[in-house]
């Protein structure tokens, strides 16, 4: 009942609370965060890169879950919620990579390095977007479809823990984890801003999941409908 | 005890799939010639000579392996579902799990015979060691991960509008963890200067992984 009551709120908390937090992280990470010594100001592109990339396994989670969900209730708004949410999840891998790519070209000198952990969140963005293109096939009634790609969204999600694994059995170019160990290497100022934009972003993705599942769920209304009003008409003529 | 009837019955079934697959050669055989025509086509786009063969074999092994196989499993369940036998088998006592145990089985069998007659055919034309049985085990592990996951994705009759080419689409992102870790340890065995434990060990995880996720997910696919 109190998540009911939370959910009915979620249009007047999470437009303005995302959209402060987006303010607030533009000016921390611009402004106050100190210029890293040896990179500069491309460092900065940490405070995007790294939220991005927990924003998608965020959503990607929210995926898994409604997925596990929708296999076990056989409710459709948990397989609308699951489409939405890729999608989203999908965005924010993309900025990730193309973030990572930016920041990468002047630190390594190439855009691309076939390292483990980029290789695949790479891969974990060709197996969400091959469960969207699945949703589009048209070859399968709505119930086998949904089951099929729950089933195939939890397979998919598996491969987040050897993303973040990979940086730990593998040598690799990509920095070793900074933050999450005991003692984390960032100076404190960074930390902060580095925590904030992680917190503003999943706002953002929060809201942006939000409005996929609404969109999904109006979709379907909208086909129900349609189908009902073809019935009608037929019955009469 | 429970399980005595089911293995019964998985057994008569596999026996029955492969009885079919024998009949149906037309599917297999494309496959065992569309492998055949890659590795071809690889070692020309490579000119994989001399020195060179060692170091890309492994990779083009492989990918030639997976193509041709998801191309083969894509068809698990097309005849079943054509000649009504899917929906007997559904509403019969079996247990989903027993039913995608033996067309997995079936899957794995036809494609080991076709993958050992393509190193047979790559030992003829590059002079390499690859009949070793190392080599082999490393081939059997990998064949059991992706023919398990390729045979879940092949029971939803998703393809039927789209060419067969959603398939590959879907399985292949799936499937990269299991090629890095094959073609890793195919290179550690044809090289022989690292140890292929620890590349054997992954590959064998990932196998673990996908065929325990595929058996699990089955009953609730179709």
């Amino acid at each position: 009942m109190i998540l009911k009551n939370i959910y009915g709120l979620r249009w007047k908390i999470l437009p303005p609370a995302a959209g402060i937090a987006m303010i607030g992280m533009a000016a921390l990470a611009l402004v106050t965060a100190p210029t890293e010594l040896i990179e500069g100001d491309v460092q900065r592109l940490l405070y995007v890169h790294l939220p991005s990339a927990l924003a998608s396994y965020f959503a990607f989670s929210v995926t898994a879950v409604c997925s596990v969900l929708f296999l076990l209730k056989r409710d459709f708004k948990w397989d609308s919620a699951a489409q939405g949410a890729a999608l989203v999840g999908l965005i924010f891998t993309l900025l990730t990579l193309v973030t990572g790519s930016l920041w990468g070209k002047p630190i390594w000198g190439v855009y691309w390095q076939w390292d483990p952990r980029i290789t695949t969140t790479l891969v974990l963005f060709l197996i969400f977007s091959a469960y969207l293109i699945a949703r589009k096939s048209t070859s399968l009634d709505g119930d086998k479809l949904a089951r099929f790609c729950s089933i195939y969204a939890i397979i998919g999600f598996l491969d987040i823990p050897l993303i973040h694994m990979s940086v730990r059995w593998w040598r690799t170019l990509h920095p070793q984890p900074i933050i999450a160990k005991f003692n984390p290497a960032l100076p404190d100022e960074m930390l902060l801003v580095t925590l904030f934009s992680v917190l503003a972003v999943i706002l953002v993705a929060a809201w942006f999941i939000t409005l996929g599942i609404e969109t999904e769920l109006l979709s379907q209304r909208l086909l129900k409908l349609k189908a009902i009003t073809k019935a009608n008409i037929s019955e009469k003529s | 005890m429970i399980f005595a009837p089911q293995l019964k019955i998985g057994v008569n079934l596999l026996n029955a799939n492969l009885k079919q697959a024998w009949r149906d050669k037309t599917n297999w055989m494309t496959a065992g010639m569309f492998a055949v025509t890659a590795l071809l086509l690889y070692s020309f786009a490579f000119n994989l000579t001399g020195g060179l063969v060692r170091n890309l074999l492994p990779g083009v092994i492989w990918t030639v392996f997976l193509f041709s196989g998801i191309f083969a499993t894509a068809q698990s369940f097309q005849q079943d579902r054509q000649d009504g036998i899917l929906d007997a088998l559904k509403i019969s006592p079996i247990h989903p799990m027993t039913i995608y145990i033996a067309k997995t089985l079936a899957n794995i069998l036809m494609l080991l015979l076709i993958e050992f007659v393509l190193l047979l055919a790559a030992t003829i034309l590059f002079s390499e060691p690859l009949f070793t049985p190392q080599l082999l085990i490393i081939v059997t592990i990998g064949t059991i991960g992706y023919t398990a996951l390729s045979t879940l994705l092949s029971a939803i009759n998703l393809d039927r509008n789209n060419g067969g080419l959603l398939l590959p689409v879907l399985a292949l992102p799936l499937l990269v963890p299991l090629l890095i870790a094959s073609v890793e340890a195919t290179s550690a065995s044809l090289q022989q200067e690292t140890s292929t434990a620890p590349w054997i060990l992954l590959l064998s995880l990932f196998t673990i992984w996908s065929a325990a996720i595929a058996t699990l997910m089955f009953p609730l696919a179709d």
